[in-house]
């Protein structure tokens, strides 16, 4: 089995595997095809494999005779906000966010700053796999810009679109960890600017990931110990593209990534009240903020993408998911963690609460992920199967299958970035969630053999 | 005849036409083979000055990356420059994004391997074959090096050169120089070259935009602008680089051009002056070089033509001089490959020690007419036709040489049919004592292949 995944708006593997220099110049080639001429902006984040897919989306995108303006290591929604700025005619930005060190991807960006949708992603594919790329003959140097210090650009940005001096009298003391990523050191120059005084461990920015950067509380214990030690206000953790976002509060209390959306959410919504979208993996917290302020909300497919896409459709203020990553209307149609950063900071300044005190008011869900590794061309029949496990219930199957119970909910889907089935499910009572989650797991297990 | 194709893939490397068959993919592929061949370590990356050479570079170095190689970039350095850095630096090897002299739609791929040679038959075959294979041992990302960059390159080589020759001495001269880069990589570090040895010299054809202001060969021909410039500034002599920077032609005080195989004899003649050893050149040099060596009191090697046979056979004889006649000089003291600049150094080395003006110096050597041609023919056909004089003259008992095509040797004359491994060609070398005779000698083997030709097909 070879861990290569095409998902809508890129392609995801192991590199040395299935992520080798030849397939990245295609993937680029054929992107260079697809999109209108112009510069393309290429970044990534700082995974020791970064230069290598570089290098090679770099060569791609000039042999199908764009200009390539080298942001070098920058995190996904700087590069995506840059897009615009920059009038480029797509960017290309190589990170696999959550997925461990052995990881890449190439994620295509549109002249839009969004992820491919599925229109410009089936086509893509289509380009790949037809291998006719439109080469140029290079008559003349192609320019190669490198751009310096342009994350100020969007720091500039972010920053008059937040109440800043409201945060800066609070003068909140963060604990933060980027994990080495591509937030480092930049995360902590934002939070500068807020007037935080700030605590950063795994900053190095060296892409030697010092636990799995995925923002979810088994890999928060070195911020969280932190927190506690030094009596800091909030933790935040990062993936390694800032996507991601995962918070620790005042009392070291390792929130689940299912908080950082609603948390996100009460408060913007009040502000701005108007249609939510979220994935239908994602925690009923969400809901029970949407009856708050009297908006609905929208489920849809799993990924950037798709949340991204229903937003435009739906006309929603605000999207994400349940992983931690959080898009508004007003900001960008991104996934992005420095404005989740921004916004819990001044949440926190302005409603002069702790975290801790916020999260109490929203409703306690016992969520259950679990997985269950499965060969790749049996995913999606597998899945199917399940339903069988529920005879009458109410299903949706717009991404695979969701169960809704009257106590809780159960999704069983596909991976789009990994051979993997995830299951998650939620519900009030801890004990039935994890009963019901067991009883998918187990039927799978006897089914794959 | 079968049109000349848009790819190349021999053993002198890979060329191709950017935006048609050398695509990105195929330079990232090439180099995945040359990382899986030199199995890691740092390999240095180069480039001439075609405005393709950025792209290639960097699929060239991704390729190099994935196969857990270190790149270097040494970025737009003649050629003997890197050969001689590859072995300095103690890398595993080198590519150089070149095509030479070919047009500005093409470009390619040079391998160097250890010691910075370039790779021998055998070991190319080896390299072709993991890269048909396409099997390469890409390494995980924790085992993926960073990409290094090398800026003191051109200093190093020079500083080497300038080690080895009697720089206070040509400094005192003065030399009066006009030089000609023909827009190649050699552009790059012959003023500093020359300024560092005390000349005072003028340049032409300097800009590295990848186009050719003439024909990078330095024939006579191709030299006319250096030749004038010469008279003009009334220079003590000219030179003029080919693109690569490995070939050196010269151009004496009257404007007059030299012959390429002149800069060869002069290389040799003074540095036997200096050093006594053996001698190694290919089988179409001058006549002169085994006058010299007889002079000397030391043996001559031939060798097959190509650059790699000539630096085999001098470091297995332990050869202290040594090259082609097209202008190449080898002088192992300072890397074994061929190096306009230290053919450049022993030519203003032995003008600045022996007083005399380039003509004069010239006219010191025996005189000999050479006259190269070529005519066409089918690549397959090439070879029989050759055969077929060989036997012919083998019966006849004519001293000959089979080592590369055919040479034949006389006292006072020789000529050599050699089929061409990159053209449906076979070239024609003659060589003797009188133009009359050397014109007599290539009209009887044009004649006679032509003849051989219609027979046998």
């Amino acid at each position: 089995m070879k861990p290569l995944k095409l998902n809508i708006s890129g392609v995801r593997g192991i590199v040395g595997q299935t992520i080798t220099p030849e397939l990245v110049v295609d993937f680029c080639c054929a992107f260079g095809t697809m999109i209108p001429p112009g510069p393309v902006l290429v970044g990534r984040d700082t995974r020791t494999s970064g230069l290598m897919l570089q290098e090679a989306a770099t060569a791609a995108l000039m042999s199908t005779g764009h200009e390539v303006i080298d942001l070098d290591i920058c995190p996904t929604p700087i590069i995506q906000f840059l897009v615009k700025k920059y009038r480029a005619s797509g960017a290309v930005s190589i990170t696999a966010g959550h997925n461990t060190a052995e990881w890449n991807a190439l994620n295509f960006i549109n002249a839009q700053g969004t992820y491919l949708n599925e229109f410009q992603g089936t086509e893509l594919l289509d380009l790949y796999h037809l291998g006719k790329f439109a080469l140029k003959k290079i008559k003349k140097s192609p320019a190669l810009i490198h751009e310096l210090n342009s994350e100020e650009i969007y720091f500039n940005w972010l920053l008059s679109k937040l109440k800043v001096e409201e945060i800066k009298k609070s003068a909140l003391k963060v604990v933060v960890d980027p994990c080495n990523g591509a937030g480092s050191k930049l995360v902590s120059r934002f939070l500068n600017y807020l007037g935080c005084q700030v605590i950063a461990v795994n900053d190095l920015g060296n892409g030697f990931f010092p636990h799995d950067p995925e923002p979810r509380p088994r890999n928060a214990g070195e911020l969280s110990a932190l927190v506690k030690a030094t009596g800091a206000a909030v933790g935040f953790l990062l993936n390694s593209d800032v996507s991601r976002i995962s918070l620790v509060t005042e009392e070291g209390e390792t929130l689940s990534e299912e908080y950082t959306l609603p948390l996100v959410a009460d408060y913007w919504l009040k502000r701005q009240p108007g249609p939510v979208v979220t994935n239908l993996s994602t925690s009923r917290m969400i809901e029970e903020v949407a009856k708050k302020y009297g908006v609905k909300v929208s489920r849809t497919r799993v990924g950037q993408s798709a949340i991204i896409q229903a937003m435009f459709q739906e006309n929603a203020v605000l999207g994400g998911e349940g992983s931690g990553s959080v898009a508004i209307k007003d900001f960008q149609p991104a996934f992005d963690a420095f404005l989740v950063l921004g916004l819990i900071l001044e949440r926190l300044a302005t409603e002069q609460k702790y975290l801790s005190e916020l999260v109490g008011e929203l409703p306690r869900y016992h969520i259950v992920k679990d997985k269950v590794v499965c060969p790749p061309h049996r995913l999606h029949s597998l899945v199917a199967e399940t339903r069988k496990l529920f005879p009458g219930a109410e299903i949706n199957s717009l991404d695979g299958l969701r169960v809704e119970k009257k106590d809780l909910w159960i999704h069983i889907r596909a991976s789009a970035t990994e051979p993997l089935i995830r299951i998650i499910a939620e519900g009030s009572s801890a004990s039935r969630v994890r009963q019901e989650v067991d009883r998918v797991v187990s039927f799978l297990n006897r089914m794959i053999g | 005849m079968r049109q000349q194709l848009p790819l190349k893939i021999s053993v002198s490397g890979l060329r191709g036409i950017v935006g048609e068959s050398l695509t990105p993919k195929l330079a990232a592929r090439f180099a995945s083979a040359f990382g899986t061949y030199l199995g890691q370590g740092q390999v240095l990356v180069g480039q001439d000055s075609r405005p393709s050479g950025l792209m290639l570079k960097k699929a060239v170095i991704s390729g190099l990356l994935a196969t857990g190689c270190q790149p270097v970039e040494v970025g737009i350095l003649p050629i003997p420059t890197i050969l001689f850095l590859t072995k300095e630096k103690q890398a595993a090897g080198a590519i150089i994004v070149t095509a030479s002299h070919n047009p500005l739609e093409w470009n390619g791929l040079k391998f160097i391997g250890p010691e910075g040679l370039y790779l021998k038959s055998s070991q190319v075959e080896e390299f072709l074959d993991i890269f048909h294979q396409g099997e390469f041992t890409y390494v995980p990302a924790d085992r993926l090096k960073h990409v290094l960059q090398e800026k003191q390159a051109g200093q190093l080589h020079l500083e080497k050169i300038f080690s080895r020759l009697k720089v206070k001495a040509i400094q005192k001269r003065r030399l009066r120089v006009v030089a000609d880069c023909a827009n190649g990589a050699g552009a790059t570090l012959l003023p500093q070259f020359l300024e560092q040895l005390g000349c005072e010299a003028i340049f032409i054809n300097t800009e590295l935009s990848g186009r050719f202001a003439h024909q990078s060969e330095p024939t006579p021909e191709n030299l006319k602008g250096l030749c004038q410039k010469v008279k003009e500034y009334q220079a003590d002599l000219g030179l003029a680089q080919d693109a690569d920077a490995d070939r050196l032609a010269l151009v004496d005080e009257k404007g007059r051009p030299l012959g390429e195989d002149m800069t060869l004899t002069i290389a040799v003649a003074h540095l036997l002056s200096r050093k006594r050893g053996p001698v190694v050149v290919n089988l179409s040099a001058s006549m002169v070089i085994d006058d010299l060596g007889k002079k000397y009191r030391v043996p001559v090697f031939r060798t097959k033509v190509g650059e790699i046979n000539v630096v085999e056979k001098m470091l297995e004889e332990k050869a202290v001089i040594g090259g082609e006649g097209n202008g190449g000089v080898i002088w192992p003291e300072v890397h074994p490959c061929r190096d306009s600049f230290t053919a450049a150094g022993l030519v203003l080395e032995a003008l600045a020690i022996s007083g005399q003006k380039l003509s004069e110096l010239a006219a010191s050597f025996p005189r000999y007419f050479m006259v190269k041609e070529k005519i066409s023919c089918p690549t397959e056909l090439a070879y029989r036709v050759v055969l077929n004089l060989k036997n012919k003259y083998e019966k006849e008992g004519e001293n000959i040489s089979t080592l590369d095509g055919l040479k034949i040797l006389w006292s006072d004359s020789w000529v050599h049919l050699r089929p061409s491994n990159t053209e449906p060609i076979i070239r024609i070398i003659a060589e003797a004592r009188n133009q009359l005779k050397v014109k007599k000698l290539v009209e009887r083997f044009r004649r006679e292949i032509k003849e051989t030709i219609k027979k046998l097909s």
